[in-house]
């Protein structure tokens, strides 16, 4: 017979008496920092904190505010300046009310959520704790129904995506009506993932701004009902290519990467979305920013100032909220100029973007 | 006979210690194994393996806490994960004993959840004493027919359940994404989820969500629901099925010995479609229980979930047995939930828990694989575990395939 293997058995219990033993003599205190230093935490959605988009940048914010120079990655980061730093990842959906109520009840003073996802967990959690200050990107505090609760200790940062949306279509316009795109034909695309209202802010910002540059522009638009499977976005781009698009604009995250890829291909323009997306695909020429570190850094600012105000706070081109990167493409000087007479005007608010596609 | 007086001196315990001990070596030494090497991997990429397993401990069980974390809220925490990695892993271990290798709890636990959300959302008018045991009832009935397709198809034509289970998972998926997002069930609104069920519907949590302060904190944080019983008592269910049945005496014919059973007078055919129909009722009860309890309506989060996955490690790790299975399950609970505490206190990745789950996995595949070899030379034995079997099955199944493919291709 077998015998079973006793001493494996007998060395693996001596290390977990070990590791148990070593447990309770280490004592990490979590270095109390002199003055009023201010403890923040963040919670990313499920796409983590690699997703070179709004959880990304929500670190790029926090560790702004903890001035540390590095992302707060997995490791906890302090400053000189008062704000201590931690960020939770999600795995699914599941974590987002046990990690935002982890930060809750160690007394942290601004916990933050990333995501319209995470509407629903915040608005839970903050109910429970009125006394934490809460704030989520791109989102309410909302009960199941996605009706907002209006925690006074909530505020919702959103951004006026449809300027940002509204630079890009400046820039499609201009090309469009100086001929300078592949197809010639005065057609533009752009995919969404699903309709929701960020998607369709900028998709209605950047409809309306070409326009304004060239009345004759033809405007085509198709929803992948995804964000995440990018061979669904490449068949909406292929067809709008085929009916003559050649700038494509994806809204629709990591689906949204396939619109990059099929216009490198068909050797027609992109335009990226949210960060930088020049790395996806060489037909990416310009991106529209939302700048979720801008609003995150805010936000901590506003705790660590006494200066927190539930509701909802809004972020535009007048504060920094949203912009643009040119990318694989230098922008003619007729475009930076039109560029430049359309920042001035939503700024001074001259003109006010619509925000529905039509 | 001196000789083994001497040992049972010298090892001092009455026989069943011993064999207690020899059953429990494989699962104790893989999560060992794991732990030791996660602990290297720590190490070596500059982190404290000590901060992160008081950390992970922290977080599962609210013990050894350092960074001001609340041990009930830690403890309640776990107890939300563990209700349905029972019922799911209950889903694979029973189809394990009939020579199965059910890869779709997953899929089943998504179908339970979208029957029992939709019954939920639907009949709001009803009183809770019908509507609760109904949606429990109709997640079942889901999952049953989930299921059960597995099973007729394995018993009429013979199509591998490895095959057909992964393929219903993602019919499953997306399924409940076509409901969701521009289907029937989609909240109005534009998100991706559906309406809440009805509060009728919904499963009480074991400490009740008013304003009262418990263990210092609002009670409303507490989200450990009375799931959990349901969960005990399948796990008590599959217990006596297995063990105090005729149809359990069947299940553990047909997974020893197809042919054997057949001589004996049992219906290999229908005992593949019951013991699935049961599975998948397991796991459809897994999912309506979450939804009754934690979720209340149906999200794209299950197309991302990964509890019918990981319950095929806590079939496994749980030796496909009812006590096995709960404390497996405490036990990748207690991983889930610690975590984030190891991400947000030790600034130790949360992956970590993955790598500890992925190993703990990797080390009993390798023994169950070990067993499958000794039995190579003299394949008349009694297997050794169910486990082998399932293996030894697969392979057999590929060799016939292989065999008929070769006819096949010299005619």
């Amino acid at each position: 017979m077998r015998k079973p293997p006793v001493r494996l058995l007998s060395l693996g219990v001596s290390l977990a008496l070990a590791v148990v033993l070593a447990a309770c003599g280490s004592t990490g205190s979590p270095g109390a920092t002199p003055g009023k230093t201010i403890k923040v935490g963040l919670v990313t959605d499920t796409g983590g904190l690699n997703d070179k988009s709004f959880n990304h940048l929500a670190a790029l914010g926090l560790s702004k505010a903890a001035s540390t120079g590095n992302i707060c990655s997995s490791l906890s980061c302090k400053s000189e300046l008062g704000v201590q730093g931690d960020v939770t990842e999600s795995h699914v959906n599941s974590d987002y009310i046990p990690n935002l109520t982890n930060y809750a009840t160690r007394g942290y003073d601004l916990v933050i959520g990333v995501g319209f996802l995470m509407a629903e967990s915040i608005g839970t959690v903050s109910g429970s704790f009125p006394n934490t200050h809460f704030a989520i990107i791109d989102g309410v505090g909302a009960d199941s129904k996605g009706n907002d609760l209006k925690h006074t200790n909530v505020v919702g940062l959103l951004f006026k995506e449809q300027e940002a949306g509204a630079l890009v279509g400046t820039i499609a316009g201009v090309l469009e009506k100086n001929n300078a795109g592949a197809k010639k034909k005065h057609i533009i695309g752009s995919v969404g993932g699903i309709k929701i209202p960020p998607v369709d802010h900028y998709i209605a910002g950047y409809q309306w701004a070409a326009k304004q540059q060239d009345p004759t522009i033809k405007t085509l638009n198709g929803y992948s009902n995804n964000f995440s499977d990018p061979t669904k976005c490449a068949g909406i781009a292929a067809n709008q290519i085929s009916q003559g698009a050649d700038i494509l604009f994806q809204v629709a995250g990591g689906c949204g990467n396939g619109v990059l890829t099929q216009a490198g291909k068909d050797g027609v323009w992109s335009i990226g979305v949210d960060a930088d997306q020049k790395d996806v695909d060489k037909s990416v020429i310009v991106s529209a920013l939302k700048r979720v570190d801008v609003a995150t850094y805010d936000a901590i600012k506003n705790v660590k100032n006494n200066a927190f105000k539930g509701g909802l706070t809004f972020f535009g081109l007048a504060n920094d909220g949203v912009g643009y990167q040119a990318d694989n493409l230098t922008l003619p000087a007729d475009v930076m100029t039109a560029l430049n007479d359309m920042t001035s005007k939503i700024k001074s608010g001259a003109v006010t973007v619509p925000d529905t596609v039509p | 006979m001196a000789a083994a007086a001497k040992s049972s001196a010298r090892q001092g315990p009455p026989k069943i210690l011993r064999r207690a001990g020899r059953a429990l070596a494989v699962p104790l030494g893989s999560v060992l194994l794991a732990f030791v090497v996660g602990a290297i991997l720590v190490a070596v990429t500059g982190g404290d393996p000590f901060k992160a397993y008081q950390a992970l401990i922290c977080g599962g069980f609210g013990l050894f806490c350092f960074g001001g974390e609340p041990s009930v809220l830690q403890l309640s925490n776990t107890l939300v994960f563990l209700a349905p990695l029972i019922m799911a892993g209950i889903a694979v271990a029973l189809p394990f004993r009939a020579g199965m290798f059910n890869i779709g709890a997953e899929g089943q636990l998504i179908m339970g959840a979208i029957a029992a959300a939709t019954v939920g959302i639907h009949l709001t008018g009803w009183p809770p004493w019908a509507l609760l045991p109904l949606v429990l009832l109709c997640g079942a009935a889901g999952g049953a027919l989930w299921a059960g397709i597995v099973g007729v198809l394995k018993a009429t034509t013979g199509a591998h359940e490895v095959v057909t289970t992964i393929m219903l998972n993602f019919v499953a998926q997306w399924f409940l994404r076509f409901l969701i997002i521009g289907g029937p069930l989609q909240l109005p609104g534009g998100s991706s989820k559906s309406s809440p069920i009805a509060s009728s519907a919904q499963l009480a949590t074991l400490i009740p969500h008013d304003n009262r302060i418990v263990f210092g904190l609002p009670g409303t944080v507490y989200r450990a629901h009375t799931g959990l019983f349901i969960a005990l008592a399948a796990a008590a269910l599959f217990a006596f099925l297995l063990w105090r049945t005729s149809l359990g005496y069947e299940i553990r014919a047909v997974g020893q010995s197809q042919r054997a059973a057949r001589y004996a007078g049992i219906s290999v055919r229908r005992t593949l479609i019951v013991t699935m129909l049961i599975a998948g009722a397991f796991a459809g009860l897994a999912g309506a229980v979450q939804i009754a309890a934690v979720d209340h309506n149906l999200t794209d989060q299950y197309f991302s979930d990964t509890t019918g996955f990981d319950a095929i490690a806590v079939a496994l790790l749980g030796l496909n047995s009812a006590v096995g299975i709960i404390l497996a399950a405490i036990l990748f609970g207690a991983l889930h939930a610690g975590g984030s505490v190891m991400q947000s206190d030790a600034g130790v990745s949360g992956n970590l828990v993955y790598v500890l789950q992925a190993l703990i996995l990797f080390s009993i595949a390798a023994n169950f694989l070990r067993s499958f070899k000794l039995r190579l030379p003299s394949p008349g034995r009694v297997p050794s575990t169910p486990a082998a079997d399932a293996v030894a099955e697969v392979v057999a199944h590929e060799a016939e395939t292989e065999l008929r493919a070769d006819d096949k291709d010299t005619a």
